[in-house]
């Protein structure tokens, strides 16, 4: 049980720090088309992007998603 | 539109807010510790890093307190809406502050060499069915991470990607971390020390935040409801003169939203009293450089029709004003955001 509970979290913590950092480094450019980020305020949007990362990872292809009908029209 | 994001927009007021909330905590938790060494001198060294662990948990503490306390007081008294402005610095430092405690009782164990025995302690099921022997650190670790989320999403572009809504949400759970701390030393350290002093800290923390809660919340009610409503319908506000020159009157219709009535010399303008950045309370603030400036994070906006000034491109909802018989007296109906509506008032009133 404690086992499981521990491998849990480190592969929750893995998929955010994965994904986090592909999201500030990639995604931003998707979610914030139009907004100029400096690299410290990708860097302290990092733990937000890691803790919440289902959220994150749902946005993101909402965001991709809606960029393709745009170009699509 | 195009936004431009940076790390932290520090000001000259922010940095000496900071510079004074830092000198602070390091006082507290160095004075907390001096105090506790010449008390009970440490002989072996997880002693004296349990003396650390104390300082700073306390000292988290404290200062969840005091975040809890600084909206209803500033409700209450103008004179603390200074400490409103740099809240979200006060809340990451609280984290910090809380990360140190833990990284203090993690080098506890490491000193011993029995880290191993807190994952059994977090992990042993049937004391969480307990109340004396509670696994007490499960609720600091709890909290902790309450504080993580919190601190991590408190930068203006979590506001806006999470939108406001969820983002309040996230927020309120500062009061769930609240409880989870009392609870953590009530079932914890309180357990086995034997001194007044913890319960003390305890009933005094909950008890002042409750209390001024309840205090702000009724007087706001009070408020609300002696309003004087004139047949068609607008609400007295008041003589000229009882609005403060570059500060509002706050009034609300019966259930409806709150409006901010703002004087600025002989103009008079009234915009909702919600901040379109994160809903501060604009009657709260001042007119400061000809715009009024919320007092939460300085947001602006004109008087005369509720815009920000460019670049910005926020707008307010603003409502009409008259003077009635020497009273001014304000629409409750909303305008469309951004529509002129302030008046100038003839001398002779002011
Ligand atoms: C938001 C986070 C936390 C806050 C605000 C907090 C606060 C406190 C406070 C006020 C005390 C009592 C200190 C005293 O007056 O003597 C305390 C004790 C303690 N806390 Fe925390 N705590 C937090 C998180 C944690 C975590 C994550 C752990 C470990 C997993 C932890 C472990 C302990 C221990 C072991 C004690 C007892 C120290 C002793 O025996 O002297 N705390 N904490
Ligand atoms: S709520 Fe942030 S500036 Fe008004």
């Amino acid at each position: 049980m404690a086992i499981i509970l521990f491998y849990g979290l480190a592969l929750y913590a893995l998929c955010g720090i994965v994904i986090g950092i592909a999201f500030v480094t990639l995604g931003l450019a998707q979610v914030l088309p139009h907004a100029s980020v400096t690299a410290p305020a990708r860097i302290l949007w990092l733990p937000g992007a890691a803790i919440l990362w289902p959220y994150v990872l749902m946005r993101w292809r909402q965001a991709r998603a809606a960029a393709k009908t745009h170009r699509a029209l | 539109m195009s936004v431009g994001f940076r790390a932290v927009q520090w000001n000259r007021d922010k940095l000496v807010y900071d510079g004074i909330l830092l000198a602070a905590v390091a006082l507290f938790i160095a004075g907390f510790a001096a105090i506790h060494w010449q008390l009970h001198p440490p002989t072996k060294l997880p002693d004296a890093i349990d003396i650390w662990i104390r300082a700073t948990g306390t000292c988290a503490f404290l200062m969840l307190t005091v975040i809890l306390s600084i909206g209803p007081l500033a409700r209450l008294d103008r004179r603390f809406l200074k400490l409103l402005y740099n809240r979200r610095h006060f809340g990451v430092l609280t984290f910090l502050v809380a990360l140190t405690h833990f990284g203090f009782l993690l080098s506890w164990y490491l000193v011993q060499h029995n880290l191993p025995n807190l994952l059994t302690e977090l992990t042993t099921w049937k004391d969480y069915a307990k109340f004396i022997d509670f696994p007490f650190k499960a609720l600091g670790l709890a909290a902790l991470l309450v504080l993580f989320v919190m601190a991590a999403t408190s930068h203006d572009f979590w506001l806006l990607f999470l939108t406001p809504r969820i983002w309040k949400a996230l927020h309120m759970a500062l009061y769930v971390a609240y409880g989870l701390v009392i609870m953590h030393v009530a079932l914890g350290i309180m357990q086995g020390e034997y001194t007044v002093l913890i319960p003390l800290m305890l009933a005094g923390g909950l008890g002042s935040v409750a209390v001024l809660h309840l205090i702000a919340g009724w007087r706001e009610r009070r408020l609300d409801r002696g309003i004087a409503v004139s047949a068609e319908g607008w609400i007295a506000v008041g003589p000229p003169h009882a609005i403060p020159d570059k500060g509002a009157r706050i009034v609300a219709a019966s259930g409806a939203e709150r409006i901010a009535v703002f004087r600025d010399g002989d103009e008079i303008g009234a915009l909702t009293n919600l901040c379109a950045h994160q809903n501060g309370p604009l009657g709260e603030g001042r007119i400061i450089d000809g715009c009024v400036t919320c007092p939460w994070h300085g947001y602006q906006y004109r008087l005369a029709d509720g815009c920000a000034p460019p670049p910005f491109t926020e707008k307010l909802i603003t409502y009409r004003v008259r003077i009635n018989r020497g009273i001014v007296e304000v629409d409750p109906q909303p305008l469309r955001p951004g529509t002129p509506a302030a008046i100038k008032c003839p001398s002779n009133l002011l």
